[in-house]
């Protein structure tokens, strides 16, 4: 009797063990009705990890999006499906999430990944399926040309790294009028080296000199070392080309030790989260796609955040938006949803989107012409202040 | 590059030691007795992170009611995986292999549990102590200079304790021989539980200075590989070890850090297989034949 309740106990717990292992890498939801005739729409992006905060307001984004539109009608009379999926932040997960949106759901496009690394790795599943893909905001080269070579089915929404840090170089060299940079990256990270190459070029073309350059690697949490080094160098801005939380604890350790100086951060510091510590980033400036307090998007922000208690919406709901717009006018104009006659409308259409005009170039797949906004933060009032736009060539 | 430069990364190293001190006497604790690394130190720890995190920020108390449950709310846990996973092992007197796995197994189902309870996302402490001292020109947080109080004060406690207690007594004497002691009238699953009770209360403790530093989040546990290094240097089992490890860990890593940040896990766990291959019992440690 004791041994067999041993037994039961055992099973109940490798069951348990077995199930929290499920849980988390696959969340579906059903954006719409799910009926017999739908046109599915597929996302992924990371709901768990060091970038929930992007995905969750993505995939929320984009459920909203599609409720409305399906209250509306639809498109071309059918009702829009969505089906989005964790990637956890990881490329390997992504290409296992990617391969059951095309295989197993049979969606007529993918939106997502919001991490270039992740696109990367699922292009050769796109392009096995031949389902198109229009990321949010990645922006390494790299998502959809490699070695001169266009990806077929990899799109973007968004600006590139090279775009960004030149936008860095010029803020702080023309705008801010600073002469001494130091970097503080992390060196296994492509986005944060497009960014800090390109910083580089343009800062230094321009006469700047760059007086310390420090880096670590992802999962660090002390910086002490580096930002003590920084600190004997004397620059007047640190440009961190990092993730919000790496670019808060560096706020706080550099506060600690008594580095003043304001640091400039890419798109992937833009994240309400930064307020959690208000006064440690008080004074520094994030470069933007859009300026997160530009009154056009008022309406957009109600919505959102009525319909998920008072939820802030991030940069990557905007991209959401702007992406789900382009593949509506795609389906439009394909006038079916044949997975390659939308990947064929992208390089058609243009839209009116949150980020302003989006036309996407059938010569390399990235929206012509965009600009960036940078924007200081205000710790005091807990908001961004739009500071300026700059063009990024 | 002056002595106050010197001085300053000097700092830094005893800070970050710090942490790891707290940290790292969770796993000599468990080692002394059970002769096995208990991995799923790290994420106790990590549940003592959020525990923190939830009092100050859902619950709304001050710091130090927050600090104490962090310590009780991490100690339940440790000794409720004792009595869940490892004492069914002990009694079957399995291998320390066994008891390795199943740590590994705890703290990757602890990870996960908080992954599938409350989500993944990193959060981060509201500011509690975020002020600096500044002496001649060398920086401190409060929160580095509280981290280094609450290790040195509850490291003195912990071995006032051993050193000194009938209780202290019976876990030195189970740290010889869990076998002998036992037949000499030691209960040694009391032992084995207060062990454990003051393996996580430290676990608590170092949670919710972790999380005030730096962050919080369900990955925490694998920062603490870097104290189960240190632990390693110091002697594995041996508690004036895992602290003399830890702050000198600590400092080398900062200068390593200063000299080129890319070296700086090379020469942690280049440090952690040079120590197992050349000097196994570390710093101050037992000879190796006697503990394992």
């Amino acid at each position: 009797m004791r041994k067999s309740m041993k037994k039961l106990i055992a099973l109940t717990l490798a069951c348990l063990m077995l199930a929290t292992l499920f849980v988390g890498c696959g969340k579906k939801d059903d954006g719409g009705s799910s009926g017999g005739d739908t046109i599915k729409l597929g996302w992924m992006g990371s709901l768990t990890g060091d970038q929930a905060a992007y995905g969750t307001c993505e995939s929320q984004t984009l459920k909203m999006m599609v409720e409305d539109l399906n209250a509306n009608g639809g498109l071309l009379g059918k009702q829009v499906e969505l089906i989005c999926y964790d990637t956890k932040g990881d490329a390997q997960e992504a290409v296992n999430v990617a391969k059951r949106l095309c295989a197993q759901d049979q969606v007529c496009a993918i939106i997502g990944p919001n991490a270039s690394g992740q696109c990367i790795a699922i292009q050769s599943v796109l392009d096995q399926y031949k389902i198109s893909d229009m990321s949010t905001v990645a922006t390494n080269e790299k998502v959809t040309m490699q070695d001169g070579q266009l990806k077929e089915y990899n799109f973007r929404v968004c600006f590139l790294d090279p775009q960004q840090g030149k936008i860095a170089g010029s803020f702080v060299y023309d705008n801010l009028g600073f002469d001494k940079a130091a970097i503080l990256y992390d060196v296994n990270d492509d986005y944060a080296l497009g960014l800090k190459d390109n910083f580089v070029k343009v800062f230094e073309s321009k006469g700047g000199t760059i007086v310390a350059e420090e880096g670590y690697t992802a999962g660090d949490t002390d910086f002490t070392a580096q930002l003590t080094k920084i600190k004997e160098a004397q620059p007047q801005i640190i440009f961190t080309p990092i993730f919000y939380q790496d670019f808060i604890m560096i706020h706080k350790q550099a506060r600690t030790l008594g580095i003043e100086v304001p640091m400039l951060g890419g798109d992937g510091c833009a994240s309400e989260v930064l307020f959690d510590a208000a006064d440690a980033v008080d004074g520094s400036y994030v470069i933007n796609h859009v300026s997160l307090v530009d009154p056009a998007g008022d309406a957009f922000r109600k919505e959102y955040a009525e319909k998920y208690n008072g939820a802030k919406m991030e940069l990557n709901g905007y991209m959401a938006h702007d992406a789900f717009l382009l593949w509506c006018a795609a389906v439009e104009k394909a006038g079916s949803d044949d997975p390659q006659a939308i990947a064929d409308a992208y390089s058609q259409v243009e839209v009116e989107g949150m980020a302003g005009k989006i036309k996407i170039s059938a010569e390399d797949h990235n929206p012509v012409g965009k600009s960036g906004c940078v924007e200081r933060i205000d710790g005091k009032n807990k908001t961004y202040v739009f500071e300026t736009y700059i063009a990024a060539d | 590059m002056g002595i106050e430069y010197f001085l300053q990364q000097l700092v830094n190293g005893i800070c970050l030691g710090g942490m790891y001190a707290l940290m790292s006497v969770g796993y000599s604790l468990v080692y002394s007795i059970m002769n096995f690394s208990n991995f799923a130190h790290g994420g106790v720890i990590m549940v003592g992170a959020y525990v923190g995190y939830f009092a100050l920020t859902a619950l709304n108390v001050p710091f130090l009611p927050a600090f104490l449950l962090c310590g009780v709310g991490s100690g339940l846990l440790a000794v409720i995986i004792e009595r869940l996973v490892y004492s069914p092992l002990r009694k079957r007197h399995a291998p320390s292999l066994y008891f390795i796995i199943s740590a590994m197994g705890a703290s990757i189902f602890l990870e996960n549990f908080v992954i599938a309870t409350i989500d993944g996302t990193p959060r981060n402490y509201p500011p509690i102590f975020d002020n600096r001292i500044n002496i001649g020109g060398i920086s401190l947080g409060v929160d580095s200079l509280l981290m280094i109080v609450v290790s040195a004060v509850a490291l003195l406690i912990l071995m006032f304790i051993i050193q000194k207690t009938k209780v202290g007594l019976a876990i030195r004497a189970c740290s010889y021989s869990e076998k002998a002691s036992t037949l000499m009238g030691i209960n040694g699953d009391l032992v084995i539980f207060i062990i454990f009770l003051m393996g996580g209360v430290l676990a608590g403790f170092a949670g919710m200075l972790y999380g005030m530093r730096f962050i919080v989040k369900p990955t925490i546990g694998q920062v603490t590989n870097k104290s189960f290094v240190a632990a390693v240097f110091g002697g594995l089992g041996s508690l004036p070890g895992a602290i003399v490890g830890s702050v000198l860990l600590g400092i080398m890593e900062i200068f390593v850090a200063s000299f080129n940040s890319n070296l700086r896990d090379l020469f942690v766990y280049g440090l952690l297989i040079l120590v197992l291959v050349i000097k196994p019992s570390g710093l101050m440690g037992k000879v190796v034949e006697d503990k394992a």
